[in-house]
């Protein structure tokens, strides 16, 4: 009993110490990162919820804390209720980016989906080495500068002249007067400008996704779809009934994917119709933008406006999230 | 007891010595410490190539002093001294758009113009009322203007484009009208009736918000109520101007507002791509144009008074040189920002190779002037006329965000000119009072 005891003592004492420093190793690796973490992500996003209910700008003097306080009065939820309600044309103008913002996360998802699904099949079913060509080849304008792609659109764009107006012209039709500028020009509800800055967007992004369907189909298992052809299906039924359903998880990864990352799009906007025509391309991050720093610096409405979107994004999020907890199929 | 109050006193002796000599040194090394001063601008060109050549030179008449010169893209810029200034860490000397000068000095974020410097009486006899307007704040100055910010009065015509449409040139029209018709004939449309050649640009954003308040101005009105701060966006005089912009764009079509704006056909990269005759801008893009066409073959003229006989305008007020809070060497900074914005010689240099109007009267009436810039002579006739635009509480969102596409909205057909004075009055009236 005794020995028994001396030796359980001796064990504790060895775990505590291998415990004690495996602790301080644990600590010493998550420390700095958090922070980073703390310092240049959590600390922004409480300055912005803090300067969310201030009218708020740096370049009034406020108090010694912050800058908050004085001339950057406590304002409540005013902002917010501003927002909502308000009359001001930036709120006016937010409101407007809210409905924009959804109507192009709602056309790019399932463009992209459309485009990517298919072609990740297509691209599956081809030799290695073309398949490693095409697979490069499609995702090149996703790790290419926006800026630069932008700047090639908008040669395509160009009114008159442009390569897509000439496309047009030579085929017979009658292009737009300006695509990307003209705000009198509606197609079932969808602003010309707003379809155009889709186009190339989707253009753009669509190469990620098309990475994650090639990867996802990879991951399934070929025995499944041997079983389905010798039970007589065809390539469609082997597709449709078999490939599909195992791709729903990939199917809803990219797509909240692509919801969060269509709603916080900003480079391709500022720089292609900086919001225009007449506010049609305005969206929420492109409105947070102006009103912090083109405008006279409001910070409070704008921290309003940016909480606002995290919000958005945070319940969507969290729902797709909930959706996708289900058991592995495969 | 002795003994140790005697080594006291040897002991602070010795520390006073110590400390004078210090204190010696320490003030010779102020004469000829090395410091380094930070000047910020934006990226344009000839603005650049004009401020390098006088840092370079004050850099030579002080060796102890070094310049780094930072440039930013405008965006950037404009961002960079909105987050910087207030931080507290900025360049010593920044040149600074006028119309920004006060919302910095009124949160204290820019020093004032030491009076042996230079008094506002005495800028008041050396530069022109409009860019003084921009760096004066509650009649208090807080630095010298670079240049006189003018979008009103001039054009850019293309030689080719009148000669092919068989108009007079070099251009000299008695009114408004005179220069619509020419604008119309040199209007191309093209096989589709897309428009290829405007006759004449104005739809920019900075030329419809110059004009408007402009044309306010020529007919006797004023564009603010009757507090100062507010606005009268929706007097007949407003009305008017509007439609007069509405109907060169709709029933004389001189220019399609849908294909020439801001966004899309920019007057100054369209006008030196042939694709406007006329392009309202102003003198500054000559500078810009020679270095970056320098096949182009253009001349800068008059224009008349769009609304009136006579020639009545507000203005941003122009670049200027201020002298951030956080410098760390205020006289050196100020000893800078004099060279650079207050010596007439230094002036007419950076005026001469900037193209920029002269902020200076001395500069304007320099024959000097004109030989190495001849396209600022035809702005020169009207610097008198011009007047600050005055407090509009947020100009950007005032310029760009309000009248801007408020008008431009008007010109492509989707408002009238009542409808489009009344949204502007109500909106910028909203600003007004949520920055209240």
């Amino acid at each position: 009993m005794a020995i028994n005891t001396f030796f359980k003592k001796e064990i504790i004492s060895d775990s505590g110490k291998l415990m004690a420093k495996q602790r301080r190793f644990a600590y010493t690796g998550i420390v700095p990162i958090l922070l980073y973490m703390g310092l240049f992500t959590l600390f922004p996003i409480l300055w912005a919820v803090i300067m969310s209910f201030f009218s708020y700008t740096p370049i009034r003097e406020g108090s010694w804390f912050l800058g908050l306080g004085g001339q950057n009065p406590f304002v409540g939820i005013k902002n917010y209720i501003e927002l909502f309600s308000g009359t001001g044309k930036p709120a006016e103008v937010f409101r407007l980016a809210v409905k924009n913002t959804f109507l192009f996360t709602a056309l790019v998802l399932p463009m992209n989906l459309i485009i990517t699904l298919p072609l990740a099949v297509l691209l599956e079913s081809i030799g290695e080495r073309f398949k490693t060509l095409f697979r490069a080849i499609y995702f090149l304008p996703t790790i290419s500068s926006s800026v630069a792609l932008v700047i090639i659109w908008s040669y395509m764009y160009a009114p008159g002249w442009g390569l897509l107006s000439i496309m047009f012209k030579t085929i017979g039709l009658v292009p737009p007067k300006s695509w990307l500028q003209d705000p009198n020009t509606i197609y079932l509800g969808v602003p010309l400008a707003m379809l155009c800055v889709v186009v190339a967007h989707v253009w753009q992004d669509f190469g990620y996704n098309l990475v994650i369907f090639v990867a996802a189909l990879q991951s399934i298992p070929k025995t499944l779809r041997e079983a389905a052809r010798v039970d007589g299906a065809n390539l469609w039924q082997e597709f449709w009934l078999v490939v599909v359903p195992l791709l729903s998880r990939t199917v809803m990864l990219t797509s909240v994917l692509t919801v969060i990352s269509s709603l916080q799009v900003f480079v391709i906007f500022q720089l292609l119709t900086r919001g225009g025509p007449q506010n049609q391309t305005q969206t929420m991050v492109l409105s947070i933008y102006e009103n912090a720093f083109r405008f006279a610096n409001n910070l409070g409405l704008s921290s309003a406006m940016s909480m606002i979107l995290f919000i958005i994004i945070l319940i969507l999020t969290v729902t797709q999230f909930r959706i996708l907890r289900t058991e592995w199929e495969y | 007891m002795n003994r140790k109050f005697t080594f006291l006193l040897s002991l602070l002796i010795m520390a006073s010595v110590l400390m004078s000599a210090c204190s010696n040194t320490g003030a010779t090394a102020v004469l000829n410490e090395k410091i380094e001063l930070r000047v910020w601008g934006h990226q344009a060109a000839a603005f650049n190539a004009a401020d390098q050549a006088m840092f370079d030179e004050f850099m030579k008449q002080n060796p102890n002093v070094s310049i780094k010169y930072e440039t930013f893209p405008w965006d950037v810029f404009i961002q960079t001294i909105q987050t910087s200034l207030p931080a507290g860490n900025t360049a010593d000397v920044i040149l600074i758009p006028g119309g920004y000068t006060c919302r910095y000095a009124s949160g204290g974020q820019l020093l004032e113009v030491p009076a042996d410097v230079m008094t506002l009486d005495a800028a008041k006899e050396i530069f022109y009322a409009a860019p003084l307007g921009g760096q004066t704040c509650d009649g208090k100055l807080y630095g010298f203007p670079a240049e006189y910010n003018i979008e009103y009065g001039g054009a850019y015509v293309n030689k080719s484009l009148f000669d092919a449409a068989d108009v007079a040139y070099p251009p000299k029209w008695d009114n408004w009208d005179a220069l619509v018709s020419d604008a119309k004939k040199m209007t191309t449309l093209g096989s589709d009736g897309v428009m290829t050649v405007a006759g004449m640009h104005f739809t920019n954003s900075d030329q419809l918000f110059t004009y408007f308040l402009a044309g306010i101005l020529e007919q006797g009105a004023n564009y603010f109520a009757e507090d100062g701060k507010h606005f009268n966006f929706n007097s007949p005089e407003a009305i008017a101007t509007i439609q007069k912009l509405i109907d060169m764009a709709q029933a004389d079509k001189i220019v399609d507002p849908i294909i020439f704006n801001a966004e899309s056909e920019w007057t100054g990269e369209s006008f030196a791509q042939g694709h406007n005759a006329i392009g309202i801008l102003g003198s500054w893009y000559a500078g810009d144009a020679k270095i970056a066409y320098p096949d182009l073959k253009f001349d800068y003229v008059t224009l008349p008074p769009m609304m009136g006989s006579e020639y009545k305008f507000a203005s941003v007020g122009g670049w200027g040189y201020v002298v951030g809070k956080s410098t760390k060497h205020a006289d050196v900074a100020w000893k800078l920002t004099a060279f650079l914005g207050a010596n007439q010689a230094n002036v007419l240099a950076f005026n001469s190779t900037s193209g920029t109007v002269p902020a200076m009267k001395a500069v304007a009436a320099d024959p000097k002037l004109l030989e190495a810039a001849p396209f600022i002579a035809a702005t020169l006739p009207l610097l008198d006329a011009g007047q600050y635009q005055g407090y509009l509480t947020d100009p950007d969102q005032l310029a760009y965000e309000i009248i801007y596409p408020t008008i431009l909205n008007a010109l492509q057909g989707n408002l009238t000119a009542q409808e489009a004075a009344n949204s502007i009055n109500e909106t910028a009236n909203a600003m007004v009072d949520a920055a209240q």
